[in-house]
C-alpha cells in the first residue's frame, strides 16, 4: 500500500535505514493525490463491508421511569407523564418527544437487570461485559470491535471516544480509544504548521538518528516507534481527519443535531462511522439524579432527545443504519421509589431493573422487550442480563461472543461468559 | 521501634536487646501461644492495645521471635562479583559467547542516573565523571546517587504507582501522594523493606466522620489498605501480588488452573484480612457459604483470639520472617532486577508455578542475601548495579536463553519523560499532565509487553506548547550563540541525550546546519529530531 511507504523507515537487515530509500518513499508521499483517492476507496470499501457501533453513554445512570418505562399515576410514578410514540402501543416519558417520533427504528429493553450499583463498577460492567474483579483489566467493548473488525492499517484510529472512557485493558494500545475532548475540533497535536518541506527534512534526519540507535541494540523499539510515527504522520495527512470537524456540514444539519456538546459529538460520530471508524463512544454526563430528578430530566433530556433522534434519522437516510448498531444506556437504574431527600427528592441507585435503547444493525425497531410491574419494582417478563446484552451486541456486530481473549498471564477468558442473544431482538 | 535507623548496617545486638525487652514486657502465657498444638483450648490473648504503630511493631517483634528465623548466614557475603559468577555459570558456555560488551562511562552515567534518580545527568556532571581518574568511580557514583532525594522520590513514585495502578478505589478516599511522600521518606532514611511492608499491610485506617471524605488517607501508610478498599479478598490478592509476586487471584473462584494454589487457600488468606467471621461462597452456588478459618499461605495460623488488626501484623510477620516464605524477598529482588535489567526472572506480579522462574538459583541467592542484609533496599541496588550484567550494552532479546546476556533497552516512565522534557522546555502544568497521561504505563508489566501510542508521537512531534517553549528555551538561546557547528552539536547532544555526539552525528548535523537557510530554524529542527528520537525516551 502506498500509504505505508509514506514514512516507512525501511529497515535493512541490521535494523538500519537506508537514507536513499527513505527519501524516495518520503517524496512519494508528498505527491499525494493518488494517495487520497486510495483512502476514499478504502472508506467506501469499509462502508460496504464493515459494521460500526455508536455507543451513547449516559454517565451517572438515567432513571428508567423518566426515560423509557414511565409509570404515571402510580405511587412511584412522580411527576413524569407518558406520551405516545410513532409505534402504536409504545409509550415513553414525556421528556422525549423526538425519540418518540423515531420509535419505529428503536428496540426498547425495559427489563435489564444488573449486578453493580456503584458508578465505577457499573460503568465497567456495561462497557466490558465483565464485572470488576481484581487485577485483570477487561477491554472496553470498543477495543474488542476495533480489534475484530477494524482495519489495522487504518490512517485514523479504529476506536474514537468523544470524552474520557475506559481503556483497552489487556488488549493493549493498538486498539485503545483515541480520546477527543471537544467535538468538532481536530484531535490534539494532530496538526502543526511546519511547512511540508521542512517537516520532510526533519523526518529524514530523524530516520538517520533512529537508524544509529537501532544499530546500537534497540532495533525492536526503533521499529515499533517508526511504525507509530508512520501512523501518526498518516493521521496528520489523512483526508479522513476531516470527519472530526464539520465545517463542511450544512448549517441545517448542524442545527438538526443541536448545539450541545452531545449533539455535536453525535454528528462527529456519524461522520466517523461514515469514513469507516468501527466504534465511536459519545458521552453525556449529569444523569446521577439523587436530587431533583424531574427538573433534572427536563434539563438533561432535550440534548439527547434531539441529538440521538437526529442520529437515527441521519444514519437511515444515508443507508448506514442497517450496519450501524446504536446503543443508548447508562450504568444501572434508579430506585422506583422516590427518595425523601430534601429539598427536592430524586431517585437513588438501583440495579434490579433498568432500561436502554438499541437500534440499527439488523435490530427490529418499534418493539419493547421485557416488562416491569405496575410500580416499576420488579421485572415481570423476559429479564435481560448484561451477558445477554453483550451477546446481542456481538451478534449485531457479527463478532463471535464465544471467542477467547487472553489476559497478560495467559489466562483464557471468554469474550462473553454466558447468556443468550435477546429473544426477538433481531429481524 | 523496628526501625533500624539511618545506617544500612544491621546491628544484631539491637535485636537481642529488643526481643528480650518484648518478651519481658509481654505476659508469659504468650510465649507458647500461637504455636501449633491448637487442639487445646487456646489461652486468652492479652495483647497490649494495638493503636499505635509502635505497639504494632512490638507485636511484630514478638511474632518474629517465635519463628525459626535461622539467620545462620548472617556473616555470609554475596558480592556483585559473586553474582556475575553465579549468573554466568547458569547461562552456560553458549550464552557466554554472546555476552554483550561492558558499557562506556558515558552510557553508564546516563543509565545509572535514570535508574536511581529518574533524571538525566547534567553536562557538567557527565564531563567531570568522564574526566575522573578515580578507581571505583562507578561504585562511588552509585553510592552517591543512592543518598539523593531524587532516588527516594523515584522509587517512592514507582511503588506508589504499583499499588495504585490497578486500584479501583474511590479517588476521594485515597491519597497516592501521601503514600508517595511517606515512601520517599522511608527510602531516604534507608528503611528496610520488611518494615515498609509491615507498615503498609498492618495499617488500620480510621474514618473521621466529622470530615467529608476523610478515611485516614492523609497518613501515607494507610493507603495500601485503602487502595484495596479495605476488602479482604482484594487485600489478599494484592498482598500476594505486590509483596510475594504471585498470582493467586484466579483461585478466588476456582482452583488455580496451572499452579497448586487451591481455592480454599485464597479464601483462608482473605479470612486472615477479614475483621469478622469469613465465609467462602460455594463455587457452584454462591448463596451457599462456608466459614473459613484464617490461615496464611504456608499454613501459618494466627492465635484464635487474635483480633483483625493484630492478625494483619502477623501476616506481615509471616510474609517477611518465615524462612520458608522465600517469595517475599524474591518478589522485591525480582522487581528491582526487572526494572534495572529490563527483564525479570519471572513476570513481576504474575508468577504461576515456581518452575516458571528462570535461573532460579541466582534469584534465590540474591533473595536469601537480601534477607541476611535485613531487607536493605539499597543493598540490592548496589549488588546489581555494580555487577557486570547491569553494566552490559543493550540488546533486545527474544529468547529466554539470551536473557541477561545484555540489558534490554527500556521505555522511560511517564514522570521520567516529563522531567526530561521539562529540563529542556521548562515546566508547564498542562504539558506535564498531558505527558503523564499519554505516556502512562502499567509499572507491573514487563518491558516486552509495553507499547507506545500514536498520541505519544503526536505530542512530541506537534504539541504547540512544547514547540513554542522549546523555541524560546534557554538551551536554544545558548545554541544560537555558538558559531562552531561541532560545539553546537555537542552541546545539544549532551543536553538532550546526555551523551556526546559521535563523529558521524557531528558531521550529519553540521551538514544539516550548513544546508539550511535559516540557522535558528535549523537548530530548532535538531532539537526536534532528538526529542522525537527513540533514544530520548529510552534507557540505553
Amino acid at each position: 500500500m502506498q500509504a505505508d511507504a509514506l514514512l516507512h523507515l525501511n529497515l535493512n537487515r541490521r535494523g538500519g535505514i537506508s537514507r536513499r530509500k527513505f527519501l524516495q518513499s518520503a517524496s512519494l508521499g508528498i505527491s499525494g493525490s493518488a494517495l487520497l483517492s486510495q483512502f476514499r476507496l478504502n472508506a467506501a470499501e469499509l462502508k460496504k463491508e464493515g459494521r460500526s457501533c455508536i455507543l451513547v453513554w449516559l454517565a451517572g445512570a438515567p432513571s428508567q421511569m423518566e426515560t423509557w418505562d414511565p409509570k404515571p399515576g402510580t405511587p412511584n410514578g412522580g411527576e413524569t407523564k407518558k406520551i405516545a410514540t410513532q409505534t402504536p402501543g409504545i409509550e415513553i416519558a414525556h421528556y422525549w418527544p423526538k425519540i418518540a417520533s423515531v420509535m419505529n427504528d428503536i428496540a426498547v429493553i425495559r427489563s435489564m437487570t444488573g449486578k453493580e450499583a456503584a458508578h465505577e463498577r457499573g460503568t465497567y460492567h456495561l462497557h466490558t461485559g465483565h464485572r470488576m474483579l481484581g487485577i485483570e483489566k477487561f477491554p472496553h467493548f470498543g477495543s474488542v470491535v476495533a480489534k475484530e473488525i477494524g482495519d489495522p492499517q487504518s490512517d485514523i484510529p479504529n476506536f474514537v471516544s468523544i470524552g474520557q472512557t475506559l481503556s483497552s485493558g489487556f488488549l493493549g494500545v493498538q486498539v485503545a480509544p483515541f480520546i477527543i475532548d471537544r467535538p468538532g475540533q481536530l484531535p490534539d497535536n494532530v496538526f502543526n504548521d511546519t511547512p511540508t518541506s521542512r517537516q520532510q527534512r526533519r523526518l529524514a534526519l530523524l530516520s538517520q538518528q533512529e537508524s544509529d540507535f537501532a544499530d546500537a541494540g534497540a532495533a525492536a523499539l526503533v521499529k515499533e516507534q517508526s511504525k507509530l510515527y508512520q501512523k501518526a504522520n498518516l493521521m496528520m495527512l489523512s483526508p479522513r481527519l476531516k470527519a472530526f470537524q464539520f465545517d463542511d456540514e450544512p448549517t441545517a444539519m448542524k442545527e438538526a443535531y443541536g448545539k450541545s456538546q452531545l449533539g455535536q459529538g453525535l454528528l462527529v460520530a456519524r461522520r466517523l462511522v461514515e469514513v469507516g471508524v468501527p466504534f465511536v463512544e459519545v458521552r453525556s454526563g449529569g444523569w446521577d439524579m439523587h436530587n431533583n430528578v424531574f427538573k433534572g430530566m427536563e434539563r438533561r433530556a432535550p440534548e439527547v432527545d434531539q441529538g440521538l433522534s437526529q442520529l437515527l434519522i441521519d444514519l437511515k437516510q444515508r443507508g448506514l443504519l442497517d450496519k450501524t448498531l446504536v446503543l443508548c444506556m447508562g450504568e444501572f437504574g434508579r430506585t422506583p421509589k422516590i427518595n425523601a431527600r430534601p429539598p427536592v427528592p430524586g431517585r437513588d441507585h438501583w440495579v434490579k431493573n433498568f432500561n436502554l435503547l438499541m437500534a440499527g444493525a439488523g435490530i427490529k425497531g418499534g418493539q419493547v422487550i421485557g416488562k416491569t410491574d405496575e410500580n416499576g419494582q420488579e421485572i415481570v417478563d423476559s429479564p435481560v442480563e448484561v451477558d445477554d446484552l453483550f451477546r446481542s451486541m456481538c451478534h449485531a456486530m457479527k463478532i463471535n461472543a464465544d471467542m477467547e481473549l487472553h489476559t497478560p498471564i495467559g489466562r483464557p477468558v471468554k469474550l462473553v461468559e454466558s447468556g443468550t442473544v435477546i429473544n426477538g431482538l433481531f429481524r | 521501634m523496628l526501625k533500624r535507623g539511618q545506617s544500612s548496617l544491621f546491628r544484631p545486638y539491637q535485636w537481642i536487646v529488643f526481643i528480650t525487652l518484648i518478651c519481658l514486657f509481654l505476659p508469659t502465657t504468650l510465649a507458647a501461644a500461637p504455636r501449633k498444638n491448637a487442639k487445646k483450648k487456646a489461652p486468652p490473648l492479652n495483647l497490649p492495645p494495638l493503636k499505635t504503630q509502635e505497639q504494632k511493631m512490638q507485636l511484630l517483634g514478638y511474632i518474629r521471635s517465635t519463628m525459626p528465623t535461622r539467620r545462620i548466614a548472617r556473616s555470609v557475603s554475596f558480592s556483585s562479583a559473586d553474582l556475575d559468577q553465579a549468573l554466568e555459570q547458569e547461562l552456560g558456555p553458549t550464552s557466554q559467547a554472546a555476552l554483550a560488551k561492558t558499557i562506556d562511562d558515558e552510557t553508564f552515567i546516563r543509565r545509572v542516573y535514570l535508574d536511581l534518580t529518574g533524571t538525566l545527568p547534567t553536562p557538567q556532571k557527565i564531563d567531570s565523571f568522564l574526566a575522573s581518574q578515580q578507581r571505583g568511580k562507578r561504585a562511588a557514583l552509585i553510592d552517591e546517587l543512592l543518598e539523593t532525594k531524587e532516588y527516594a522520590r523515584k522509587w517512592a513514585r514507582y511503588w506508589s504507582s504499583v499499588i495504585f495502578y490497578d486500584s479501583v478505589a474511590n479517588k476521594n478516599r485515597v491519597s497516592p501522594q501521601a503514600l508517595e511522600d511517606w515512601l520517599a521518606e522511608q527510602f531516604s532514611k534507608g528503611a528496610p523493606w520488611d518494615y515498609i511492608t509491615v507498615m503498609l499491610i498492618s495499617a488500620t485506617p480510621q474514618r473521621n466522620k466529622a470530615v467529608r471524605n476523610d478515611f485516614g488517607q492523609k497518613y501515607g501508610p494507610n493507603n495500601f489498605v485503602l487502595a484495596c478498599e479495605n476488602k479482604s479478598t482484594e487485600l489478599a490478592s494484592q498482598t500476594a501480588r505486590i509483596f510475594m509476586g504471585i498470582s493467586i487471584k484466579c483461585a478466588e473462584c476456582h482452583d488455580h488452573p496451572f499452579d497448586n494454589w487451591k481455592r480454599e487457600q485464597f479464601h483462608e488468606l482473605a479470612a486472615f484480612f477479614h475483621p469478622y467471621t469469613y465465609k467462602m461462597p460455594d463455587a457452584d452456588d454462591p448463596t451457599v457459604k462456608t466459614v473459613v478459618k484464617p490461615r496464611f499461605l504456608l499454613g501459618e495460623k494466627p492465635h484464635e483470639k487474635m483480633k483483625s488488626d493484630a492478625r494483619r501484623v502477623s501476616i506481615a510477620a509471616y510474609l517477611a520472617y518465615n524462612p520458608q516464605n522465600y517469595w517475599f524477598a524474591r518478589a522485591y529482588v525480582n522487581r528491582i532486577w526487572s526494572e534495572l535489567i529490563g527483564d525479570g526472572f519471572y513476570d513481576v506480579d504474575s508468577l504461576g508455578p515456581d518452575s516458571d522462574v528462570i535461573h532460579k538459583p541466582v534469584v534465590n541467592r540474591i533473595a536469601a542475601n537480601f534477607r541476611y542484609k535485613n531487607f536493605d533496599p539499597k543493598w540490592v541496588f548496589r549488588l546489581i548495579m555494580n555487577s557486570k550484567i547491569y553494566q552490559r550494552e543493550m540488546r533486545t532479546m527474544s529468547s529466554t536463553s539470551e536473557l541477561f546476556t545484555a540489558v534490554r533497552p527500556s521505555r522511560l516512565r511517564p514522570d521520567v519523560v516529563a522531567s526530561a522534557v521539562e529540563k529542556l522546555a521548562g515546566y508547564d502544568k498542562k504539558l506535564h499532565q498531558e505527558i503523564m497521561q499519554v505516556f502512562d504505563m502499567n509499572p507491573s508489566l514487563p518491558q516486552g509487553a509495553l507499547e507506545g501510542s500514536i498520541q505519544q508521537a503526536l505530542l512530541l512531534m506537534n504539541s504547540a506548547t512544547l514547540q513554542s517553549r522549546l523555541s524560546q528555551s534557554e538551551l536554544k538561546q545558548q545554541l544560537v550563540k555558538i558559531n562552531s557547528n561541532e560545539d553546537l552539536v555537542q552541546k545539544l547532544y549532551l543536553n538532550v541525550l546526555a551523551r556526546h555526539a559521535t563523529e558521524q552525528e557531528i558531521q550529519r548535523n553540521s551538514e544539516y546546519l550548513n544546508e539550511s537557510e535559516n540557522r535558528e530554524e535549523a537548530i530548532e529542527d535538531l532539537v526536534w529530531v532528538l526529542i522525537n528520537s527513540t533514544e530520548f525516551r529510552t534507557k540505553r
